[in-house]
């Protein structure tokens, strides 16, 4: 788990760090770059890694072994859990997420959920080269 | 914990401490912020017994340290220095002197608690050469020869003044990665800065100085959590008339 990797971090400066590097966690899990039980860096690394406060990666990882996103045994370092229904729920939870935060955007926008899928269906198509259908 | 309690100082006929208490927490990295003229490094100064103060109470680790509520002068500042390292922000060791030599004077005036390693360690961070002369150093590197030689020190505090004043961007880049580093771990930081967003992500608690007494005093992360507001957006609605 390296910048040279592509596992950089960005920070706004309005939400709490912590739950920002949750956020980049997950998108990472849903994407497939971090795997089911791969070893994730030490809370120091971690920090500096991300550039933030130890204390805040603390904070991070703690949140992630509550909502069961890593496990931590004993003195070996955290992993990325193995549970399915956990990893499978990160991705509806961000696509979900995404959504919502899509359908806030185009509230004021009058338009029936037909035109809207529709629509969605097109761009979709266009930018996964073309091939309209499945996936 | 240092403990500052009802602080008070005037200069002349500017009262600038009017009653300051806050405190510093160990393991916790506290942004000392204000307007210029707020007293910020008058704060740290009397921390030190670098400055007299009028009134008020200044505890380390539950020992007043308050010059004028105790006696034995000499005992204090080695009380002190064993407790709280000062990264002042400006050069503090003689501009004819070399990195390697400001080191080793650091290392015969401080045996107890100087931490040479450490002191290497940050040397080769910041890719400091020992055989540079301190007076040609660039602003941006003199301020990290200081934080050298201020965090090499192992002791329980640290205070720094305006660590990024007045340097470049890259330098100031190279000092903020020193506060995600275990350089700090467990120590009690105070910090005095203009320019909070190079620390907006690293700061754990904020002391907010307006007119002479603290006006707001919060957590950075339980701030952007319970309100979703920035450390600069409190103090836009704390300094902004």
């Amino acid at each position: 788990m390296q910048p040279d990797e592509g596992f950089t971090f960005e920070f706004n400066s309005r939400e709490p760090v912590y739950l920002q590097v949750v956020r980049h966690f997950k998108v990472w899990i849903a994407t497939g770059r971090l795997k089911a039980g791969q070893t994730i860096p030490s809370r120091r690394e971690l920090a500096v890694l991300a550039k933030i406060n130890p204390n805040t990666a603390q904070r991070a990882y703690r949140e992630m072994e509550e909502q069961r996103l890593i496990v931590t045994e004993g003195n070996s370092p955290s992993r990325i859990t193995g549970d399915e229904r956990v990893l499978r729920s990160v991705r509806s939870e961000l696509l979900e997420e995404a959504v919502d935060r899509f359908l806030e955007l185009i509230r004021p926008i009058d338009v029936s959920t037909d035109e809207l899928v529709a629509l969605v269906r097109q761009k979709h198509a266009a930018r996964n080269g073309g091939n309209s259908g499945h996936d | 914990m240092i403990e500052i309690e009802n602080l008070q100082k005037r200069y002349l006929r500017k009262h600038v401490l009017r009653g300051v208490s806050f405190t510093v927490e160990p393991g916790l990295i506290t942004c000392l912020a204000g307007l210029n003229g707020a007293g910020k490094s008058t704060i740290l100064k009397a921390i030190m017994g670098l400055v007299p103060v009028d009134g008020g109470s200044i505890r380390i680790d539950g020992r007043e340290t308050a010059l004028h509520l105790t006696g034995n002068r000499g005992q204090l500042n080695r009380y002190r220095a064993l407790k709280v390292a000062f990264i002042p922000d400006r050069p503090a060791m003689p501009p004819s002197m070399k990195v390697g030599e400001a080191l080793r004077f650091m290392a015969d005036f401080y045996p107890a608690i100087w931490n040479e390693e450490k002191a290497r360690d940050m040397l080769a961070f910041f890719e400091l050469g020992e055989g540079e002369r301190l007076g040609s150093l660039s602003r941006g590197t003199a301020a990290k020869f200081n934080l050298v030689l201020g965090l090499a020190l192992e002791t329980p505090y640290v205070l720094m003044d305006e660590p990024f004043s007045g340097i470049d961007l890259f330098s100031r880049e190279a000092i903020a990665d020193v506060f995600s580093t275990g350089w700090l771990e467990g120590r009690g930081v105070l910090i005095t800065t203009h320019e909070i967003r190079e620390v907006e992500h690293l700061i754990d608690r904020v002391v907010l100085l307006k007119d002479g007494v603290v006006a707001k005093t919060f957590d950075s992360e339980e701030m952007r959590l319970a309100e979703n507001k920035s450390i600069v957006d409190i103090m836009r609605e704390v300094y902004r008339p």
